[in-house]
This record gives C-alpha cells, sequence and structure tokens, in this order.
C-alpha cells in the first residue's frame, strides 16, 4: 500500500426502517449520533465530507446533497465535499473516496456519511425508483428491477447446482437472528425462523418475501483519519488495509453467467491482495446479502467454498457464529434493512464495534483481526470490496 | 405512457440490411421539436430523430423488425444498439436484423410493486431469452402465458408492440 495509513476511529448509525422523519432530519439524526460515539471529534476538525446517497433525485425530490449534508450535521469541509453514487454500494463509495483523500494527503480526517428515504406514502415511487438503476431506456421498459434479476439467479443456481428453498432459509434466518441482537436494525423486534420463512409470500418466483431486504429508511456514519490523527480519537481503529472493484457489465443482456459473479472474485483478489492476506485469515465478513440467494453465490465466488456448494455451505452453518468465519453479525441486509447510501456506511460501523469489542456477546465474534466488507451494486455488476485490520498500533 | 398496444406482426420477408448507424447529416433546419406540453420522463425512451442517435432502431422495430448494431471492422455485435464500438471505438457502424425467435435461459414474474408505468398486467413475466443462432441473450417481458406455465426452455418470439402515445418497444410471446 503506498500513501499514508487511514483507520475508522468511530462511527455511528440511526434506526433502520420505515421512519417517520425526512432525508435532511437522518442526515442531523446520525451527525448528533456520530459526535456522541466519537467525543474527541470537533466540527472543526473534519477537512472532508463524502456523501453516500443513491437517489435522492427520486427519493426525496433533492440534489446537490452534499452541502446539505454538511449544513445538517454542521459541518463546513474545507478539502473535499462530494456526493459518491453507485446505487447500493454508494456508502461504501464514500469510504473508499475518503480513504484515497486521506491516503494521497488531500484530507487529514474525513466523515463518510451515507443517507436514504425509501418509504413515501407511494411505494409505486420507490419501485419506480429502483427500476432506474436498471437500464432503464432498454431493460427498464420490461419491467426490470432487483426481484426478478435476482430471482433468475436463484433459479438458475437451483437449475445448475440443486440449491434448495432451504438453503436460501438458512441464509435468511442466520441474518435475521443476528439482527435479534441490533436494536438498530429494521427487524429487531421480528423472529423469522425457517419454518415461517419457507411459508411468506413469494415477491418474485422462487424468491419469497424472506428472501428480500427491505425498502428501508436509514443513515450511518463514520470517521476516517491519517494514521498521525488516529491516537486522538481511538484506541480501537479499525486500519483499512486493501480495496478492489470490478465492474463488467451493465445491460442483462451482457451478464454472462448468472451463478460465477467473477467480478467479485477479481475485486476480493485485489482487496485481499493489497491487505497481503487470504481469504483464509478473514475472521468475519459483512457482505451483501440484498437478497438470500446473493450471500449465496457471494460465498462461492469469495472463494470460501467451491461454486455449487454455496447453498451447503449455509446449511452447515460455516458462515454462523462458531464456522469458518462469520458472515454478517450484524444483521445483513436482510435483517437490518437495505437503505442504500447507508449500508455500506453501516457495515463499516459493525467492523469497528466488532474491533472494540462493542457488540452484544450473541454476536461478537471472538478477537477478531481480519474483516471483508463486500457491497454488490446493481444487478450484481459492480463488486466493491474493502479489507479491515483491527488491534494494530498503524 | 400506457403500454397498450397492439402487436405488430414482424414484415414478410424482412431482410438483412447494412448501413450507417447513424446518417451524420445535420438535422434539416424544419426538424426543430415542437413545443410539448410538461411531461414526466417514463421508462420508455424517447424514440425520436431529435432524441436519439438510434431513432433507426424504432424506424425498424414499426416494420416489425429488431436489430443493433455491429462493427464491420471487428466484428462485435452490440446490445444495446450503439453509435460507438466498444472495442475499436469505431463510429461507423452498420445495422443487423436480430433472430425473431428464441428459448427461454431463466424467469421470474413481477407479481406486484410494478414501477409506475409498468403496472398494466401485473403479474407479469420476465425472463432471459437466447436468441436462435447464439447471437444474444435479451432480456424482456413475456406474454401469452402466466409464469405459472413457464419453463426453462420454452420457445418465444419477438413480438413489437404500439405504444398508445406513438412510440414502439418489443416484448416476447411465448410459442405454443
Amino acid at each position: 500500500m503506498t500513501g499514508r495509513s487511514v483507520a475508522l476511529v468511530g462511527g455511528a448509525t440511526t434506526m433502520f426502517g420505515v421512519r417517520a422523519t425526512t432525508w435532511s432530519e437522518m442526515a442531523q439524526e446520525v451527525g448528533a449520533a456520530l459526535f456522541r460515539a466519537v467525543p474527541e471529534l470537533r466540527t472543526e476538525d473534519v477537512d472532508s465530507l463524502f456523501v453516500g446517497a443513491a437517489e435522492p433525485e427520486r427519493f426525496a425530490f433533492q440534489s446537490h446533497v452534499a452541502p446539505l449534508a454538511a449544513e445538517q450535521m454542521g459541518l463546513r469541509p474545507h478539502r473535499v465535499i462530494q456526493r459518491t453514487e453507485l446505487a447500493c454500494a454508494s456508502g461504501q463509495s464514500a469510504i473508499r473516496s475518503a480513504y484515497a483523500a486521506i491516503a494521497s494527503g488531500i484530507s487529514d480526517i474525513a466523515v463518510a456519511v451515507g443517507v436514504e428515504k425509501m418509504n413515501l406514502p407511494s411505494m409505486a415511487e420507490a419501485n419506480t425508483s429502483m427500476g432506474c438503476v436498471m437500464d432503464r431506456p432498454w431493460d427498464g421498459p420490461h419491467g426490470a428491477t432487483a426481484p426478478p434479476f435476482f430471482a433468475m439467479v436463484a433459479q438458475r443456481h437451483m437449475l445448475e447446482y440443486g440449491t434448495t428453498p432451504e438453503a436460501m432459509a438458512a441464509v435468511s434466518e442466520k441474518n435475521h437472528r443476528f439482527a435479534n441482537s441490533n436494536p438498530h436494525a429494521q427487524f429487531y423486534a421480528k423472529k423469522f425462523p425457517k419454518e415461517k420463512l419457507l411459508g411468506l409470500p413469494v415477491v418474485a418466483p422462487p424468491l419469497r418475501l424472506g428472501d428480500c431486504s427491505s425498502m428501508t429508511d436509514g443513515a450511518a456514519a463514520v470517521v476516517l483519519a491519517a494514521e498521525e490523527f488516529v491516537p486522538r480519537y481511538s484506541t480501537t481503529p479499525a486500519w483499512i488495509r486493501g480495496t478492489g472493484q470490478y465492474s463488467d457489465f451493465h445491460n442483462l443482456a451482457n451478464a454472462g453467467s448468472l451463478t460465477d459473479w467473477a467480478g467479485l472474485t477479481r475485486a476480493s483478489r485485489e482487496a485481499l491482495g493489497r491487505a497481503k492476506i487470504g481469504i483464509g485469515d478473514v475472521d468475519f465478513a459483512e457482505i451483501h446479502d440484498c437478497f438470500s440467494i446473493s450471500e449465496i453465490v457471494e460465498y462461492e465466488a469469495l472463494g470460501l467454498c467451491e461454486r455449487g456448494e454455496g447453498g451447503a455451505f449455509a446449511q452447515d452453518g460455516r458462515g454462523d457464529l462458531g464456522g469458518d468465519l462469520v458472515v454478517n453479525p450484524r444483521g445483513g441486509l436482510l435483517g437490518c434493512g437495505h437503505p442504500l447510501g447507508a449500508t455500506g456506511i453501516a457495515q463499516a460501523v459493525e467492523v469497528y464495534q466488532q474491533f472494540a469489542g462493542g457488540v452484544p456477546a450473541v454476536r461478537q465474534v471472538p478477537d477478531p483481526e481480519w474483516a471483508l466488507v463486500h457491497n454488490l451494486s446493481g444487478s450484481a455488476n459492480v463488486h466493491s470490496v474493502m479489507v479491515y485490520q483491527g488491534g494494530r498500533e498503524s | 405512457m400506457s403500454a397498450e398496444v397492439k402487436p405488430r406482426r414482424a414484415a414478410p420477408g424482412a431482410g438483412r440490411e447494412a448501413g450507417p448507424a447513424t446518417s451524420g447529416a445535420p438535422p434539416a433546419a424544419d426538424a426543430k421539436p415542437k413545443e410539448k406540453p410538461p411531461f414526466l420522463l417514463d421508462f420508455f425512451p424517447l424514440e425520436g430523430p431529435d432524441q436519439t442517435r438510434l431513432a433507426r432502431f424504432y424506424d425498424r422495430l414499426r416494420e416489425g423488425r429488431l436489430s443493433t448494431t455491429r462493427c464491420p471492422h471487428d466484428g462485435e455485435r452490440h446490445w444495446p444498439p450503439r453509435t460507438a464500438c466498444p472495442k475499436c471505438h469505431s463510429e461507423e457502424l452498420e445495422w443487423f436484423d436480430l433472430p425473431e425467435s428464441g428459448t427461454i435461459y431463466a424467469f421470474s414474474a413481477v407479481l406486484g410493486g410494478a414501477p409506475l408505468g409498468l403496472e398494466d398486467g401485473v403479474p407479469f413475466a420476465v425472463g432471459l431469452v437466447d436468441l436462435d443462432g447464439d447471437v444474444l441473450r435479451l432480456f424482456g417481458r413475456i406474454e401469452g402465458r402466466p409464469w405459472t406455465a413457464l419453463h426453462i426452455g420454452d420457445r418465444v418470439r419477438v413480438e413489437p408492440f404500439d405504444l398508445a402515445d406513438g412510440r414502439v418497444f418489443y416484448r416476447f410471446r411465448t410459442v405454443d
């Protein structure tokens, strides 16, 4: 890695769910939570702000959200201020951009915040926004949104490898169970045993309601600092050791195999290679379970198991506490909900808190050193990966 | 905005045609777009020659021909149709007709929660279709049978259709 070392020195999230609040109010709420969570941080310390927001133009009828978020949070950035948009990976993009700015010396201390307001009086508004993520004039008029696309992934995985609804329910049960220990999660108070999941209504065949993440309002924020400033704010920093991304298509005609997410394989190899570790060194991972089938395909693309064995990996509990590594201890997108721009940042907050030993015991990974975070975006046509290390000086 | 619709039959004997993807000619002085009342963009594209350099795609679709571009220099076939080759970046592309039928590779259905303007016909099936001859795997709405009666491997044909406002688009229909 060239450039300065950079670490997360703290973070916070709002409640995720169907919220009676606006985009701007959530930016204020997460700002207040962030400054409570990082007591040594003063507003004037923050020289740069990166705002992950996928579709504020449609969900909140608002562009130019970076200065809006700055004003809501009480910040006056003087080095870099910008929005990052990469659909479902907009939040991780904000962190990656902040990291790049600090590593290069442009910024010393930056905030990455993600905000998304998705629930409106008409759910058709939200569904319309989700349709715009696809190749709108070519795939959009056919009714392409995320559920039917990932349903086709599931259908092909079932055909090619014999994956079952029970395997998908095993993913969903695990992540909902972890969410029961996370008071910020959309489904904190709801139990989803496997039998219940297998009886929920079909949303996009073969996917049932419990296989799909939700339309969610929420915000999350982290503080990143250059190595020389880290001790001022945190004794348990989460060091960024590697990043990787890969984008290989946009129109659905150019997807190739639906079940081999080669872009994730490439992005994770890039990130792990920069961190000089292998996937076997990772103690826990926050990966993009927008649908239960996504997590199964991701086990395979990350190299946690062979192609076709993702369903068995889930059913054998190899991604659970006590397994090969812990996958989605925060509760995942399935359990926490998926406010597009906030998700990647909430995953990073979980990484920070896991390294700090600050999560409830039922989801605390024992003495973790390495964490991997993954977001896909759109129709799994972009994969974004970051690798973090805890428990080290710099 | 409504997608209703009269199906277009493929023009009999519609042949393959080579020619530049764009004319390159400047628009005529009288081609200035007429003023229209305010409207919201919807999921369907703006298809006219004053809006897109690919207007020929829609003209050919009106003739019952689903077509796309290819690069005469490196043979690269494109979807969606393009104005510049992504491989060699040549801007001199040619049109060719796509096969009129194919086989379902994967499918699902929209059972609810359709975007605005696409609610007609919910529930409806969508799928990826391998066009005959291994030319292209194309995504589209599938009409003709409920999703519960569809199978991977089922045969479908391409069906151009008219929108109420004069635009045109395409979908698939099952072949019995």
